[in-house]
């Protein structure tokens, strides 16, 4: 736990963690979808992870708040090692937020008691305490005025900002987000990836998985390219996406940001 | 001359519905209407039922069902966890709890827990305490399989969420999940009381006494008493349907309301 401890940001009111990842494996089976990741985040830091369908980064994301147990290597969150076997997995998962691809809001809650739930349940606020952290939380994500409209009565992109609002109204020190853009209409994509960027600003640790190359080279302080359960490139955004060094990092680029471009070269 | 495919089709659904009326007429002219009259619709002599068949046989028959479902319900939800459990020895137990008690007929369970068990034990309980237990023994099994189905279709994403906000597995599972699982099953567990409410009838074997009649028992009672032969039984089961179909109602109603709200 050397370069990870907890940073208080003076301004802000968000305690961000750090991350350290060390040569983390993990296999089903005999398939083995991560092999050997290094990654470390620093405390504020926002990282992206891209890179084909796959190659193992929505498993490396959640590798981080143990959805998935790794096989060997280290994880180090915030003041926790999640590799060790006596971690309090629920204290940890407490200072993480996930942000998952498909939303996953509670459907027979609304949004302010999906935001409160947890707060209730796992932290012993009151009713009332955790509804007024709610509903901040909600009005910080541009839906104070829907926090009465269950899930199914919200738009996919609505649906994920009330997301973002039930792991924020935990008080996360990292926030992890797994293709939090890619099951929505195109429209709403702008809205989700604003509060992101919101989020950012306000020095929240980051580790997100995403398709949304204009967000990664804008957000990001660092862009991690994958393919094949390793990291094949890494670095400042501008530079892994306007000028990659690697050959697998440079096709998946020209695929991703010209999909309509068609290969006549065979 | 030719007919076209939907001509062919009305006349055969014609000439089906005209099969169907002359097989009824024919079971009409069959029947010996002075001996059915005489000991199966002789209305005339039933009085006496009343009000004994609301104020003992239904209520018995309501309360039987009653208790057997809160049994079942908790046996059956914890049953349901056992066989997801990730231990295999919860998993065989609850496999073979359901498979067997599915497999024999009520009846028997109910002889063999009102007979057998006082016997082997030398307790005596309240016949109350009893037919509680029996029809939640056999309920557990059935409801058992049904809330496993319904904790199924829940998404694994629904628990995902909610341990990664923090929770324990028991506290997803409470807070989280078996509410959106009942929600699911509450057509199919409304059947499953229909069907409870039918297999109450066999507790008469467990030897009640008058005050403890449920609704077939009294018909049965009425049977020997009142010398207007099966009537008693058919009233008897007319105020079955006076439980059943409000329930039937009921199951239908939650369906549609699933529908409308699945997206």
């Amino acid at each position: 736990m050397n370069d990870v401890v907890n940073s208080s940001g003076s301004t802000s009111t968000i305690h961000a963690a750090g991350v350290a990842i060390k040569d983390l494996r993990k296999s089903y089976g005999s398939n083995e979808v991560l092999k050997g990741i290094s990654l470390d985040v620093a405390p504020g830091e926002v990282v992206c992870l891209i890179g084909p369908s796959g190659s193992g980064k929505s498993t490396l994301l959640r590798c981080v708040n143990l959805l998935e147990q790794p096989n060997q290597g280290s994880i180090h969150v915030g003041g926790f090692e999640a590799t060790d076997p006596d971690v309090d997995i629920d204290k940890m998962r407490r200072k993480v937020g996930m942000v998952f691809q498909q939303f996953n809001l509670f459907p027979h809650l609304d949004a302010k008691r999906n935001c409160s739930i947890a707060q209730t349940k796992v932290l012993k606020r009151s009713q009332a305490e955790a509804d007024k952290v709610s509903m901040h939380n909600l009005e910080r994500v541009g839906l104070g005025h829907l926090a009465d409209r269950f899930p199914d009565q919200l738009s996919g992109g609505q649906q994920q900002r009330v997301a973002i609002a039930r792991a924020l109204s935990m008080d996360p020190e990292l926030m992890l987000f797994d293709e939090p853009t890619s099951a929505l209409d195109p429209e709403t994509v702008g809205d989700v990836l604003s509060v992101m960027r919101h989020l950012a600003q306000e020095g929240m640790t980051m580790l997100v998985v995403t398709h949304e190359m204009g967000f990664a080279r804008e957000v990001a302080d660092r862009v991690v390219f994958m393919d094949g359960g390793v990291v094949v490139e890494e670095g400042p955004a501008e530079e892994v996406i306007g000028s990659p060094s690697q050959p697998r990092t440079k096709e998946f680029l020209r695929r991703v940001l010209d999909p309509t471009h068609i290969d006549i070269e065979q | 001359m030719a007919m076209t495919a939907r001509q062919r089709a009305r006349v055969s659904l014609y000439v089906q519905a005209g099969i169907f009326v002359v097989a009824v007429a024919a079971l009409i002219l069959a029947t010996d209407w002075q001996a059915i009259g005489n000991s199966v619709f002789n209305f005339a002599k039933i009085g006496p039922m009343f009000p004994g068949i609301f104020a003992t046989g239904l209520v018995n028959t309501l309360i039987y069902t009653f208790l057997g479902f809160i049994v079942g319900l908790s046996g059956g939800l914890l049953l349901a966890l056992m066989k997801l459990s990730s231990f295999p020895l919860y998993r065989w137990i609850a496999t073979g709890y359901i498979e067997f008690f599915r497999g024999i007929p009520a009846l028997l369970v109910f002889i063999a827990f009102g007979y057998g068990v006082p016997l082997a034990f030398g307790v005596s309980w309240n016949i109350t305490v009893i037919v509680m237990i029996s029809l939640g023994i056999v309920a557990s099994a059935y409801i058992a399989e049904t809330l496993r189905a319904g904790l199924q279709a829940v998404p694994k994403g629904q628990l995902e969420a909610a341990r990664s906000l923090g929770m324990p597995q028991w506290r997803a599972m409470v807070t989280i999940v078996i509410p959106q699982a009942f929600k699911i099953v509450l057509p199919p567990l409304t059947n499953e009381v229909i069907l409870l409410t039918k297999d109450s009838s066999l507790i008469y074997v467990l030897g009640l006494t008058a005050s403890q009649y449920e609704l077939t028992k009294f018909g049965r009672d009425g049977i020997s008493s009142l010398g207007a032969g099966l009537t008693p039984l058919l009233v008897a089961g007319a105020f079955y349907l006076v439980i059943t179909i409000p329930l039937s109602l009921l199951a239908r109603k939650f369906e549609s309301r699933t529908a409308r709200t699945k997206r």
